[in-house]
This record gives C-alpha cells, structure tokens and sequence, in this order.
C-alpha cells in the first residue's frame, strides 16, 4: 500500500469570473522510503498540493479528489482531530517562505519546542520537561547545521537571516521524527555549501530512517541527485510522471522534455554561447487557463485534439498525459 | 534600544513645549490684561500690579517672559481661578483624579468585554455572530455620549430609581481627600461605614463609567476583530495547524499575540476619545472631575483656569499617548526597533 496516494485531486478557488480550477485531476503517489520530486514552473501548483495535503488551504476554497490517503485512511473524510494527529506524528512540511511561516512574536526556542511531540521526552516530571525539550531542540539544531544554538534559540525571526529561519523550519518539521517530509522549497535562498548539507541530511534520512519525502523544487540538479521518482506538473495538471531515470532518459511528454532541454547542467553536449532551448509564451495566469491540455498554446505538437483534456495512460510505471507523446511519431 | 528611548522623550518634551507656547500665547489672544489672564488676580492696587509685573517680567521681552513662565509652571504656581479665587494648581489637582479614575474604570471594563468580544467576531468572520457583533459595535461607536447619558438617566435612575441620579458619593458619606481616586480613598480611611460607602461609591460611578464604556467598547471591539481577521490566514498560522497544533493550541500560542500586537499603540489612541467622552459625561452626571471644572470655566469666562485647564488635560493625553507607544514598541519583537516616535 502506497503511503500517500492521490488520485485526481482538484482545488477550485473563486474568483471573479466563477470558480477556477488551479489544480485539475493531480494524481501522486508516494510509497514509504521513496524521494519523489515534484518539478514544475513557479505558479503551477506545487505549493497548493503540498497545501492541500497539509489541509492549510482557506475554508470556502473547494478540494474534491477520488481518493486522498494516508495509509489507505481518507484525508478528506477524516475528522479533523485524527487528521492532526496524522500531522503531528506522521507527516512534516517544510514551507516554501520561511519568514512568513515563522511566527514573528515568539522566538525561534519556543516555536521549536513546540513541534516536539511529548511522547519523545521520557516520563519525568513535569518540570524536567522543558529541560528535556531544550535538549532535544538543540540537538535538531546541530543536526541541521546550527551551531550556536544558544544564540539563536532567543532569537526573533525578524532578527535573523532567511537561511537560519530555513534551517529552523527544517529542524522543527524533522522534530516528530515523521515517515513522510514534504519539503517545499527547502533550500531556497541558501548558500551552496549549506545547501549540499540540509540536501545531505536529507538523502542521510532517507537511506538511515527510511523517511520518505516529497520533494518540490525548481532545482533540478538537487532533485535528480536525490529523488528516485519524479512528477511534473504544468498549470495544475500533472503531465508526467515515473522513475527518475526513465524521465531523463527518455521523457514521453513534450513538456518534461522542455524542461529537461531548459537546464543546461542536464546537457553535457551544449556547446558554448549557445542559446538555451525554451517554450515560446509563458505559464497562463489562473484567469486565461486554456481548455483542454494546459500546454496547448505552448506545445510545438499540439494539434486539434489537445482542446480535449488527454487521459492518463501508462507504460509500467511510467504515466503521460498526452495526445501526441514523443515516443509516437506525428501523422 | 536607549536611542529608542531617548527619541520618544525628545518628542514628549517637544510636544510639551509647544503645549507651553499654546498656553502662554492664550494669556495674550484672551480678552483682557494678559497679566491679568497669567495671574487671574484682579489687581486694583497699582503697587500690587507692579509686583506682579515684576514677577511675570512683564517688561522684558517676550521670550524672556515665556521663560518665567515656564519656571513658574514648574514650581506649581499656575495663577489664581477668577470664579473661586483658590491657586489652579491646587484646583486641578483636585479634581484630575476623579477623571482619571472614571477613565481608568470605563477602559478597564472596555478591554475586558471588547477584546474577547473582537476575537469571537474575528474567528468568526462572516458569520451570524461576526455580523451581529460588528452591527452592535456600529450602534455603540455611533451613538452619541451625551444623549445616551441622558437616556440612562432617564431610564435608570428617574423610572427605575436603580443608581443615583448625579455626584460621586452621598453626602452622608464624609471622604477623606486623600489620593482622589473615590475608591482608594474609601479603602484606606478609617471611616466607620466603609462597606456602605464603598457601595454607594460603586452606585455613582455604574451609570457614567458604563455610558462611557459603551463607545470605547465598540471601538475596542472593532480593532480586535480587524486584528485577528489579519493574523488568521497569515502564513504562519497555516504553518502552525501544519504542525499539528489543535486549534486552541494555534489560537492562543500564535494568534493572540500577533493580534495584540499592533493594536496596543492603537488603543492608546483612544485615550483622547475616552477623555473627551468622560468630561462630556462628567458634566452631564455633576461628576467633580476635570472636564466638569472646565466647561464651568468656559461658561464663566474664567480665562486663567481654561487656560491651565487646557494644558494639564492635553499634557495628560499626551503623557499617555506617548508613554502606551514606548511600552508598545519595546515589548513587540516584531517591529523594528530604530523607527522614529511619532504620535
């Protein structure tokens, strides 16, 4: 049984001219001690799947999916108090924007503490307690890279640097020892060396403890040296997705395969000055969505049938959704 | 955090000065013998003039005589009401307390009904109790003190005859002056009835402590609610039911101080509506306090006690104004520290 498994997930949000749908029929599946990537142009729902999974979507905004499960229980009709309890113990999130999901009243030592569930301190009074919880913060720190945990541990968000407030955020979803990490963004704005060493910890994770983790980045180097599987998404639709491997060897998708051709790190044959291959146009704004395939506009093999939404079809584990996918020539 | 401190006195004593200039200058816009308006001494004889002009130094320049004036200010001799003859200082220090004490129970009790009332519309937002809520807070804000004081008077004591109709003690009761606040002073006499006098105290001050706190309520309300409908879908809030925090956890760990925050130097602001209110309701229920005294020495032209008047009231608004602002800032490790005082 897979750990986490969406099937057709959709998020409408309202607007002006009616409801829109920002994520249409997202399919992920995460099986435990996997790295699955989630790639994608900023502003094509990452964030809002790594929200929706978390349940920090606004109320009135309307989530419908065929199936949302954590260990084959349903997300979406579960009471809130046993989803928390998921959330407490089982699943930690890394938000994209550590500044803002840091509160900036209360220092860095009480919000750390605080994600420290109580059944990791041993029975002692409750006195001894918050000693025990300092303990524990301090040895998260040092584990993420903190050194000077007693400087920080005071210390306000406002007061610090982004790549501190990341490294906290990193350290306080790792408290509850979860089986799965969502990490939005988790090394955005960071430093080379301290980035190759929160993406160190994390790959340690996963190989020692077995966490798996949700992955969503822009950066695709990070991601093809971690993740074993990947998921692209365009514009709220997932368009592909498989092993790693499998995706850089051969995308199926036209997208996937722009994205791949886009960095340059990928392509060992590239020569000098020469000009980057990209899609003509933008990602469309959540008012224009075209019908159909999202990437209609865009693709350079889209045809007449592209203005229907194309089923999911399958090679092994290898998932498209295309009309015209690279692998069938053009008529 | 000292040059923090420090700007936020500069402005203070700025703000002082110009109060100061205001007040001089007043001496010399009434109608009248400025000295006569400083002093508030009728002064027939001519040699008791030249005495008094020489104290003023009436004959020096102007700056010369505001410097007198200000040292005289800060020795406490204000000059003489024209109405009742006795020193300003004395006068105002009279009736000050009884202000602050009537101030100080209507936001007390303002706070305590507004705040939580605020969070509940504001978790609420949208819905039945939020809408009735922020209706009722629109009925208070916009209903004027003065009818309403009069209305409870009305109702209350003339119909129901539940709370006296005017004063701040029976004059059964004889209550030492002591700190001026009715209440303490009860407190810490040895007067023979203390229990009957406490109450009756109480009964005084039910109807204009509730007139008052009716508006600053409403008013309370309404920032607490803009507060908490702010801080809500804030990031870290999300972040903080992400976390797996219950909702009680979230709202009372990261919520209520966020949203207290920055509406500490907001209610401070009010302190002006609140005076303003409590010398209108003053006058209405013959309360002794400030803004009774001077709207009487406004009837009577009492230029020398307006004049005083005047600038112990806005020294007061501004003291506190300035002081909440301070403590507001140095309290909230969210704001930057270095930003400039202002009012």
């Amino acid at each position: 049984m897979p750990l986490l498994d969406i099937k057709n997930l959709t998020l409408e949000i309202e607007s002006t001219q009616g409801w829109i749908k920002a994520l249409d029929k997202v399919s992920l599946q995460l099986e435990g001690g996997e790295v699955r990537a989630l790639v994608g142009e900023s502003g094509s729902g990452k964030s809002l799947i790594v929200k929706s999974i978390v349940g920090a979507i606004p109320e009135h905004w309307r989530i419908t999916a065929d199936r949302m499960s954590w260990k084959g229980q349903d997300l979406i009709s579960m009471s809130s108090d046993a989803r928390r309890r998921i959330m407490r113990e089982d699943i930690a999130v890394i938000f994209q924007n550590p500044v803002n999901s840091l509160d900036p009243s209360a220092s860095l030592g009480e919000q750390l503490m605080e994600s420290i569930p109580d059944h990791l301190l041993d029975k002692g009074w409750f006195w001894q307690r918050a000693a025990q919880r300092k303990q524990i913060a301090v040895k998260l720190l040092h584990k993420v890279g903190i050194k000077e945990h007693s400087k920080y541990l005071q210390a306000y968000p406002s007061a610090l640097p982004d790549d501190i407030c990341q490294k906290f955020m990193i350290a306080s979803a790792l408290a509850a020892s979860p089986k799965l990490l969502i990490a939005d963004d988790p090394t955005r704005g960071m430093e080379v060396t301290t980035k190759v060493q929160i993406l160190k910890l994390l790959t340690r994770l996963n190989k020692i403890r077995g966490l798996s983790i949700l992955f969503v980045s822009h950066d695709l180097l990070a991601i093809s040296n971690m993740a074993n599987t990947m998921t692209v998404l365009y514009c709220g639709q997932t368009v592909e997705s498989g092993k790693m491997h499998q995706l850089r060897r051969r995308p199926l998708h036209p997208y996937t395969h722009a994205l791949m051709e886009s960095a340059p790190s990928f392509r060992k044959d590239l020569p000098p000055k020469s000009p980057l291959a990209t899609l003509d146009g933008t990602i469309p704004t959540l008012q224009h969505l075209p019908i159909g395939c999202r990437l209609g506009p865009r693709c350079p093999r889209a045809q007449r049938e592209c203005v229907k939404v194309p089923e999911e079809r399958r090679i092994h584990n290898h998932f498209y959704s295309c009309h015209f996918p690279l692998h069938r020539s053009l008529k | 955090m000292f040059r923090f401190v420090l700007r936020h006195f500069n402005l203070y004593v700025l703000t002082l000065l110009v109060l100061c200039i205001f007040s001089f200058w007043l001496a010399y816009l009434f109608p009248g013998d400025p000295l006569v308006n400083l002093t508030g001494l009728t002064l027939n004889d001519p040699a008791d003039y030249q005495a008094m002009a020489q104290k003023y130094h009436m004959d020096s320049g102007i700056l010369v005589q505001f410097w007198h004036y200000l040292v005289l200010l800060w020795d406490g001799d204000w000059g003489f009401s024209f109405s009742s003859g006795l020193p300003l200082y004395q006068e105002i220090f009279d009736s000050l307390p009884a202000t602050v004490e009537l101030s100080t129970y209507a936001l007390l009790l303002s706070l305590l009904i507004g705040i939580p009332l605020g969070f509940l519309a504001g978790l609420r937002h949208h819905r039945t109790t939020d809408n009735a809520l922020l209706a009722a807070s629109v009925v208070g804000y916009s209903t004027p003190v003065f009818w309403l004081a009069l209305l409870m008077i009305l109702l209350f004591s003339l119909q129901l005859g539940w709370f006296p109709l005017s004063g701040r003690i029976s004059l059964l009761f004889d209550v030492p002056h002591d700190t001026g606040f009715i209440l303490v002073d009860i407190w810490l006499s040895d007067m023979p009835n203390k229990g009957a006098a406490m109450i009756n105290a109480v009964q005084h001050m039910v109807m204009p402590v509730l007139s008052i706190t009716i508006v600053t309520t409403a008013i309370v309300l309404r920032l607490t609610r803009r507060a908490v409908v702010e801080v809500m879908p804030k990031e870290y809030v999300q972040a903080a039911y992400a976390r797996g925090l219950s909702k009680h956890q979230v709202i009372l760990r990261h919520v209520v101080r966020n949203a207290m925050l920055p509406i500490l130097p907001l209610l401070a602001m009010q302190s002006t509506i609140l005076l303003t209110n409590a010398m209108i309701v003053e006058v209405i229920y013959s309360w002794p306090g400030i803004g009774n005294w001077l709207i009487q020495a406004i009837y009577q032209r009492d230029y020398p006690a307006i004049r005083a008047g005047m600038l112990a009231v806005s020294t007061l608004v501004v003291s506190l104004t300035i002081f909440i602002d301070l403590l507001a800032r140095i309290i909230d490790p969210t704001r930057e520290r270095g930003a400039r005082a202002k009012i």
